[in-house]
Parts: structure tokens; C-alpha cells; sequence
């Protein structure tokens, strides 16, 4: 499937690719009647495939900000996509953006760069060439260095260490009426899962009035998930959060869950991030193994994208919208009503633009305004949590996001 | 001073260019090519010179990172101190690193040092380092080394590699070099001609932590971004041996080469064909090295010499050719009357009840002998009599279970090779261990350094020991091209220029024709007239019975009996232990 995707890519962006060196040289003597934003994430190594997903959401927006009259401050000016490759390390990000800066001078925003450490790398040259970066990377260092140039449209790690358990709390009690007192943590021992099992056992789960009453580590890969489910199968807690890392042990483990009786939601499992539902999870675990997981996620395609998602569909056979998708998407409609904003194709302009940017609640972002804090974070930016249901993952949580009912043990 | 001359040139070129490039993206390659090249000579200086392949030099590179980034963060310290401090704690890393890791050799070495970096990636990972960033100084750049010209950067870069560069030649044309490359081409030998390998080993892998250290100090300064995987992972100790052998393995011009060559090309292939073949940047840079380590496995600098020498010595061929060269005075000594007052003068070296077992095999055992001053002791035995066993525990290759080995009357049984050498105890091997690239001069100045102070005394002792040998006419030949009488006088001459008292020779006249071995046979009868005791192996005895004074036979491991040659030819023990019981009725009684 991916292979499939790959190479239709590959030809799509080598056509765009000659014809755009040719448009260019033939618009660049004219008027600037396009303006150009980067696209700065992943295209080649073990990120492209996000980073595909997050060029999908750009494109997309792009198509629709010019079908719907281009940026109208400027006259119809179209927007224009300008797609770097980031690679797969820290030095190639950071080499990647000093091009962004050195060869496209005209460039007003750029989007990226997927991995926090990347997004690091890339804003510290950005922010010397005063080129405003949107991001979705959660790391909450990238707004903490006293940067003006750059916006984070997710909440930080930090925030959404906050946010996630009561809205897990909230999620319960309005799905069965009841608050869920015991919990278990199963856990790989990655350094992510250990971030976040720490981070809930030494604090977050009291804060919550948990009642941790099983606390598994394990090593992947695992060879057997027998002793490891029995625990939970005899110590029946109310919530399971579920942090494997390899997608080998995710399935060990949810066979072995649904073997017991526990799967299909019946022990509510809950995990974070997007890893565990993102369209790869199908190519080794069923569909039927899945159902009822639920994770945490900063942002999804959710409740009122469903033309969106439908489109994603359609073009790029993607099965359904992740973070990767919508957030770029969203991105680029803030550039454009930054664009708007500022009346001109400037950087520093359209970066002051986001700076005093008040554009009411956020559309294609989880929660929240279109409006930066000082420290450029997107006030209220909150999660959303979704849930496997028959083969997809779906939206269940907070309720104005929701694109279906959460399914939860009631008794 | 001269050498460093294509260096300087280099570097001024470059500074020149880069100074030209306002570019701040070019300019940004411009300054990665010095950082990977400095990278690539820190492990050259290692892995190059030694052999000991490192696939962990990202270990100090990424110390030298973490201390920029976060002596800035924590102790508000500028890079300008962070950087020395930094190539500190590299040399100290190197040091406790190699203690350990030195006992290990070949791919066993290079194993182990892989996993030094994804150790300390792991741990930085759980101290909660998984991204640190330099803080931005807007009021204070030049002190935090935040220029906002990035040509500066550059120019720091190149410094860094200057110095490099010249450290390493110096260190090239020293004893320290020489060491290196003894111990590559050879660590036993080198070991025996009076090297003390550990303590050179540890020399260069603390220089070359320090060097990779600052210059992943000043790495962390241009990407002002650190993170676990960025300056401790896999792939930056790959970079390391990338440049290096690409350009050339073991020479200072190799890692460069390899830089200036691989690190735009991969950038240049990321820019122009990454966002249009994603990927294909890492197919076409993999089948670029694969094609250069197929063409050129020691690497571009090596091929082109050769390419370059072949050329050169085809064109001089005709008009240079020499006419044959003149033997030296020693080899035509016409054979000598043994020598009988031997057995009667002082002992200087005493062999005492000495065993050595390799689990149930008896190599040696219970074996006692002196050599007298002066003397020429020929010690043999059929094969597997345990005659190399015995000079690898008078050498101290091996320890003895039990038993002494006196030296002028002090037991130096079990200390290592070079000691024994130091104490004045010289040896050649049964299969020769030359080193092929250096020339027969430079083989044999290795063996000089044990008495030399200076590089001046070590190149006199050579060339006199080359003398000696007879091999003066040769002295600029790679001993790749000697002839095997050729190598083992080189290999004499290589024991002799330790100014030895005492000279084991193992089976030294093996391989050798009739004529050639009596020319051998002739220098060894030479050194010993000019006083110098000599322990010979061999199990042929057609030639030993014209050169020693005495014999002691060993068979199975033990002596069987000892004594002058018209003696021992009969000796009933002897025949049998060579030709069998059967032949013992043959012999001449």
C-alpha cells in the first residue's frame, strides 16, 4: 500500500518539479503573483513517510486557499508550496533550512519539521532570517529559548502531560458515569514510554486520584505476553494505559488481551500519541485486535473535516486524517490569514501578523483559538482523544470533536 | 617543516574561497567539510595509524558536544573555554576507554568500541538530555561564539583542521608515528623490537578522543542543537570511518580528501535530487563509496600515489638504471673456525627448570640451559619440539608456568616483550613479520628507538645495524618488494639496531638456498666475532653444525642433551628423535 502511494508521489512531484522550474522562471520577471510558503519535513529516510503526510495536508490546503480566490489582501495572489526534504537527522534538518533561507529568499512562513529535535534545529536558523515557522512538534524547549519567529500550533509535551488524564477522567465518567479509580501501566522500556510512565507515577496519577495497581516494564521485543496480561486479568483495573513501542509487542500483547476476555474495550486501554493509530498499525495487527484502543492525541481529523478526510481520501488514498494531515493543513490557512493580515508578502510582516493574530476558535487545530501566547503557543490548544473502531481510528473525545460514540464497559 | 607546506597552501585556498561565498547555505558546507575532516583525522590518528579499527568514535565526539552545550546552559561558560575544557575530558574518555578496551584486538576491538557511544546515548537519553539547545546570545556573540557572519565559522573550522593536520604529521614523522605503525603492521614484532604498544595505544587514543572531542565542541556550536542521537549515534561514528577511508587509511591527507569529496556530494545530491527522488541521495552515496572501496580499498589518496608513482617511475625507468650495487665487506668472510673458548666464559643468560603447558599438551617442560657470553648456542629439535615456545618465553611473548629466566643473573621471567628487549635480549621470527609498507630503513629504526634518545641517534643505529647486515645498498626499498634473504637480514638488522648483548634467532635460515643461507650464516658469524651472544633455532643441521659452538636438542618439549656438535650428531637420542629408532642402528658408533 505504502509502496503504492510512493510511487505516485514520486511521479506527481516530478512532473510538479520540472513544470515548476518552468513556471518559475517565467513568473519570476513578472509581478510576485504567487507568494511562496515552505513546506520543511521529511521526504526521504525513516520519517518520509509522516512527512508525506504532512506534504498531503499542504497541498490540499494550497488547492483550496487558490480555488477560493488565492490570498485577497494581495490581490488574488496565489499561495505557492515550496517543499524542502529535512531528511533523517539533526544536521541534514539543519542544512535543510539554511538552504530554505539562503536560496528561496522570497519565502513569507514555512511549516515543519515533524520530529521536535528537527524543528529545534531548523527555528534556530529561521529565527536568525526572521522567517516565521509554524510547528506541530511538541517539544515545549522550541518556544522556551525567547524565539519570536516561531508558533506552535499543538499543545507542548508539557501541556499535554497535564491535559491528557482528565480528559481521560472526563471521557469515563461521561461514557459509563462512573470515575475509574485503579489503573495498570503497561510499559516498554523506550525512553518515550519511560517519560511517560514516570511522569504519571511520580505525580500525574495522584493528582488525578488514581490507584495504581499494576506497574509492568518490559523489554522489547517481548517473547511472550502471557504472565504480563495475567496480572491485569486477575488485578481487573478500571483503565489500562498501554504503552508499547514496536508494533510486534502491541500485537503479542492484544492478542493475548482478547485471548483473556479483556480486549474490545472491556479493560478501557488507553495509550499516547499517534503511533498506535496510524494507518501502519493494519499491516500487522487486525482490525478486530485493535478495536476499543483508545490514545491521546494532540490532533486529529475530527468532527466538522469530514469533506477533508473524504478528499484525503480520494487523492492520496490515505484511509483517515492523523495529526500529520490536519495540522499542516491548518497551518497553511493561518499563513494565509497572516497573509491577510499583513497586506503584504513579507516574513517579518507575516510574522508580526501571527504575533497580534486573534482569529476566533480553531478549525482544523484541537480546542482552543487562532492566537498565540508571547511565547508563540496557541492559546488553548488541548488533545483529542480517539478510538479504534472497526478498522479505524475515530475522534470520541471532547464531544464537539467527536465524530462517533466512545465505547466503554458500563457496568 | 617542508611537508607541512601543501597543508598550509590548502588551507590559505580555502580560507580564500570561503571568504568569497556569501551564500550562508554554501557557507554552512563550507564549514562542515573542515568539522568532518578534523573528525576523520582524530580517528585516523587511532584507527589509521594503529589498525585497531574504532566504530565508536562518536563516544567523544558527542562528550565534546554535551560539554558546549551544557557547560553554556548550566555554568554560563563561553565556548572559547568549553572547547579546551571539552578536548579534556576526550583525552580523559580516551583514556579509561583504552585501558580496558586495549586488551581486545581486531574485530573484537572494533566490536567493543561500538558499543561505547550507544551506551552513553542511553544515558544521556535517561538524564533527560534528548534535546538540549545552545541559548541564543544576542548581546554577547563573539564571547558564545554566535557570529552572525558565517564565514567566521569557517575560518575557525580550518584553524582547527590546520592544527590537526600539523599535530599529525608531527606525530607521523616521530617515534610515536613509528610506533603506530609498528604496532599496525605488526604488533609482535613491534612488541619485541622494544615497543611498549600499551603505552602508545593509550597515547593515541587519548590524543585522538581529545581531538574528536573539540571538534564535536565546536560541531555543537554551528548546529546549536545537541541531541543523543545527533552526536552519539551510529551514524556519526560512521562518518568518522566514511571520510577517512574513502580518502585514505593512515595518512593525513585521506580524511580530508574523503570530506571535501563526500560531504558535498551527499548535501548536493540531498538538495538537487532528495525532493524529487526522495532517497536517492542515500542510493547514489552508497554505491559511490561501495565503487570507490572496490577501486580503491585503501582509499583515493593511496590510489592515486600508486597511479601517480607507476607513471612517475615508468618515465625515470630508462634513464635511471642503476648498475648492480656492491656487496659489503661482511657477507664474503670466508667460513670460520668454530670458536672453542666459549663454554668457558661468563653466563648471560641462564635457563632454569622452565615449563610452559597449553592445557594438556607439554610445550615445554622442566627445560634448563646457559648461553655463555659470546657463544653461538644453536638449539634444535624436530618440528613441534617446542623451540618457538621456548624463545617466546625467553621474549616474553608467553608467560612460564614455572621456572626462571635469568638475565645477568635477574629473573625477568614473565615481564612483557619490550622490558625484555630493554634488558638487552633481541629476536627474529620463524614466519617474518616485516612491515610491508615501510621501508627496510624505517622497519629497522623501530627497532632502534629501545637505545635511541633522539630521532637522529635512532636513524644512526639503523642504518648501522642496515650496514651490518649488508643491506645498505637496499636501505630505501619497501620491504614489500625484499626477497626472503633480504628480509631476514632485515629482520636481523631490525634486532640489531636495539644494540641487543643477546640475539635469539628463530630459524633464521629457513626458506634459504644453499648459497643465500651461507651468506646469512656469514653475518651471524660476523655479529658474533663483533661480541654479541646469539641463541639460534633450526631443525635443518647441515648449516648449524658449521655455525654454532654448541648444541642443546630438544624433543617433546624437554632437553635431551646438550653439548658440541661432533658430539650431539652422534648422540643415539638425537637420531632417533629426527629419524626414528630404526635409523639409530645405522649410525656411525
Amino acid at each position: 500500500m505504502s509502496g503504492n502511494t510512493a510511487t505516485k508521489v514520486t511521479r506527481r512531484t516530478l512532473l510538479a518539479g520540472a513544470s515548476s522550474v518552468l513556471i518559475a522562471s517565467a513568473v519570476r520577471a513578472q509581478q510576485p503573483s504567487e507568494v511562496k510558503v515552505g513546506l520543511l519535513v521529511p521526504i526521504s529516510g525513516m520519517y518520509a513517510r509522516p512527512g508525506a503526510v504532512m506534504r498531503h495536508g499542504a497541498e490540499m490546503a494550497i488547492d483550496h486557499i487558490n480555488a477560493q480566490g488565492g490570498i485577497k489582501a494581495l490581490g488574488g495572489t496565489k499561495m505557492k508550496l515550496v517543499v524542502l526534504d529535512s531528511g533523517d537527522s539533526t544536521e541534514k534538518a539543519k542544512n535543510a533550512a539554511q538552504r530554505m533561507v539562503a536560496q528561496e529568499t522570497d519565502l513569507v512562513a514555512a511549516s515543519g519539521a515533524y520530529l521536535s529535535s528537527f524543528t529545534l534545529a531548523v527555528t534556530e536558523v529561521t529565527e536568525r532570517a526572521n522567517l516565521p515557522v509554524l510547528t506541530l512538534s511538541y517539544s515545549d524547549l522550541i518556544t522556551d529559548r525567547g524565539f519570536k519567529y516561531v508558533f506552535q500550533t499543538s499543545a507542548t509535551a508539557g501541556s499535554q502531560a497535564r491535559q491528557a488524564l482528565p480528559q481521560i477522567v472526563k471521557l469515563a465518567e461521561s461514557a459509563s458515569g462512573k470515575r475509574p479509580k485503579t489503573v495498570a501501566i503497561l510499559t516498554d522500556n523506550t525512553a518515550a514510554s519511560i517519560a511517560s510512565a514516570k511522569s504519571m507515577r511520580e505525580g500525574l496519577l495522584a493528582e488525578n486520584q488514581f490507584q495504581l495497581i499494576v506497574d509492568e516494564t518490559f523489554t522489547p521485543p517481548l517473547a511472550d505476553a502471557t504472565p504480563l496480561v495475567q496480572k491485569i486479568r486477575s488485578a481487573k483495573p478500571d483503565l489500562l494505559f498501554f504503552l508499547p513501542t514496536v508494533i510486534s509487542d502491541a500485537k503479542l500483547l492484544l492478542e493475548k488481551m482478547n485471548e483473556f476476555g479483556l480486549g474490545q474495550g472491556k479493560v478501557p486501554t488507553i495509550s499516547f500519541g499517534i503511533a498506535i493509530a496510524e494507518p501502519d498499525m493494519l499491516q500487522t495487527v487486525g482490525p478486530e485486535l485493535l478495536q476499543g484502543v483508545l490514545t491521546c492525541v494532540a490532533s486529529w481529523g475530527a468532527k466538522g473535516h469530514e469533506a477533508l478526510i473524504a478528499e484525503l481520501k480520494a487523492r492520496y488514498k490515505e484511509p483517515w486524517m492523523t495529526q500529520n494531515a490536519i495540522s499542516t493543513y491548518g497551518d497553511m490557512w493561518v499563513i494565509k490569514d497572516a497573509l491577510e493580515k499583513a497586506g503584504k508578502a513579507d516574513r517579518v510582516a507575516v510574522a508580526d501578523a501571527l504575533r497580534s493574530m486573534d482569529a476566533g476558535p480553531s478549525k482544523y487545530y484541537p480546542l482552543g483559538e487562532i492566537k498565540f501566547d508571547e511565547k508563540g503557543r496557541r492559546v488553548g490548544a488541548g488533545m483529542t482523544i480517539v478510538q479504534w473502531q472497526s478498522g479505524i481510528p475515530v475522534t470520541v473525545f471532547p464531544p464537539q470533536l467527536a465524530l462517533a460514540q466512545p465505547f466503554w464497559p458500563k457496568s | 617543516m617542508r611537508s607541512l607546506l601543501p597543508a598550509i597552501i590548502f588551507t590559505i585556498a580555502y580560507a580564500l574561497v570561503s571568504i568569497g561565498v556569501t551564500n550562508s547555505y554554501y557557507q554552512l558546507m563550507l564549514t562542515l567539510v573542515p568539522v568532518w575532516a578534523v573528525f576523520g583525522l582524530s580517528w585516523n590518528l587511532l584507527s589509521g595509524y594503529t589498525g585497531l579499527i574504532s566504530f565508536g568514535h562518536a563516544a567523544f565526539f558527542g562528550i565534546g558536544a554535551y560539554t558546549t552545550a551544557l557547560g553554556q546552559i548550566y555554568f554560563g561558560l563561553s565556548p572559547w573555554v568549553l572547547i579546551p575544557i571539552a578536548a579534556m575530558l576526550g583525552g580523559i574518555a580516551g583514556l579509561l576507554i583504552g585501558f580496558p578496551t586495549f586488551r581486545l584486538q581486531g574485530h573484537y576491538f572494533a566490536l567493543a568500541m561500538l558499543a561505547y557511544p550507544l551506551a552513553i546515548l542511553y544515558v544521556f537519553e535517561w538524564l533527560g538530555f534528548q534535546e538540549v539547545t545552545l541559548p541564543m546570545k544576542r548581546d554577547a556573540p563573539i564571547y558564545y561564539m554566535q557570529f552572525s557572519d558565517p564565514r567566521v565559522y569557517t575560518l575557525l573550522a580550518l584553524a582547527i583542521m590546520l592544527a590537526t593536520i600539523v599535530l599529525t604529521r608531527i606525530i607521523e614523522q616521530s617515534r610515536f608515528g613509528m610506533a603506530l605503525l609498528a604496532i599496525k603492521q605488526n604488533e609482535a614484532a613491534a612488541e619485541a623490537a622494544g615497543i611498549n604498544t600499551l603505552a602508545w595505544k593509550l597515547r593515541a587514543i587519548t590524543l585522538s578522543g581529545a581531538i574528536a572531542a573539540a571538534i564535536g565542541a565546536f560541531y555543537a556550536q554551528v548546529l546549536l542543537v545537541v541531541t543523543p542521537q545527533s552526536v552519539f549515534g551510529m551514524l556519526v561514528s560512521a562518518q568518522a570511518l566514511t571520510v577517512a577511508m574513502f580518502g585514505g587509511v593512515g595518512t593525513v591527507w585521506g580524511p580530508v580528501i574523503g570530506s571535501v569529496i563526500l560531504i558535498p556530494l551527499a548535501e548536493i545530491l540531498h538538495a538537487e535530487a532528495g525532493d524529487r527522488f526522495p532517497g536517492i541521495q542515500g542510493v547514489i552515496f552508497g554505491f559511490a563509496i561501495i565503487c570507490v572501496i572496490l577501486l580503491a580499498p585503501e582509499g583515493l589518496f593511496w590510489k592515486l600515489r600508486d597511479l601517480l608513482r607507476k607513471r612517475f617511475a615508468r618515465s625515470t625507468a630508462k634513464t635511471t638504471e642503476a648498475p648492480d650495487v656492491s656487496r659489503p665487506a661482511a657477507t664474503v668472510t670466508p667460513l670460520p673456525t668454530a670458536r672453542k673458548h666459549a663454554a668457558t666464559s661468563e653466563v648471560v643468560l641462564e635457563v632454569s627448570d622452565l615449563s610452559r603447558s597449553f592445557g594438556g599438551l607439554k610445550a615445554v617442560q622442566n627445560v634448563s640451559f646457559k648461553l655463555h657470553k659470546n657463544e653461538i648456542l644453536g638449539i634444535i629439535g624436530p618440528n613441534g619440539a617446542g623451540k618457538t615456545t621456548l624463545f617466546n618465553l625467553l621474549n616474553g611473548f608467553l608467560r612460564p608456568n614455572q621456572g626462571e629466566v635469568l638475565i645477568d643473573g635477574r629473573d625477568m621471567s614473565g615481564e612483557r616483550p619490550h622490558t625484555i628487549c630493554e634488558a638487552g635480549i633481541g629476536r627474529t621470527f620463524q614466519v617474518m613479520r616485516p612491515f610491508l609498507r615501510m621501508s627496510i630503513l624505517d622497519n629497522v629504526v623501530v627497532g632502534a628507538y629501545v637505545r635511541a634518545k633522539t630521532e637522529d641517534e635512532a636513524r644512526r643505529l639503523a642504518a648501522d645495524a642496515v650496514a651490518r647486515v649488508g643491506l645498505s645498498h637496499a636501505a630505501d626499498q619497501v620491504a614489500g618488494e625484499l626477497s626472503t634473504k633480504e628480509l631476514r637480514l632485515m629482520e636481523l638488522a631490525r634486532a640489531l639496531a636495539g644494540q641487543p648483548r643477546i640475539l635469539l634467532l628463530d630459524e633464521t635460515l629457513a626458506g634459504l638456498g644453499h648459497g643465500e643461507a651461507d651468506e646469512v650464516v656469514a653475518v651471524i658469524q660476523q655479529l658474533a666475532r663483533d661480541g654479541i651472544t646469539i641463541a639460534i633455532i633450526e631443525h635443518t643441521m647441515q648449516a648449524m653444525v658449521r655455525l654454532v659452538d654448541r648444541f642443546v636438542v630438544l624433543d617433546h618439549g624437554a632437553v635431551i642433551t646438550e653439548g658440541e656438535p661432533e658430539a650431539v650428531t652422534r648422540d643415539n637420542r638425537v637420531i632417533e628423535a629426527y629419524l626414528g629408532k630404526k635409523w639409530v642402528a645405522h649410525a656411525p658408533h
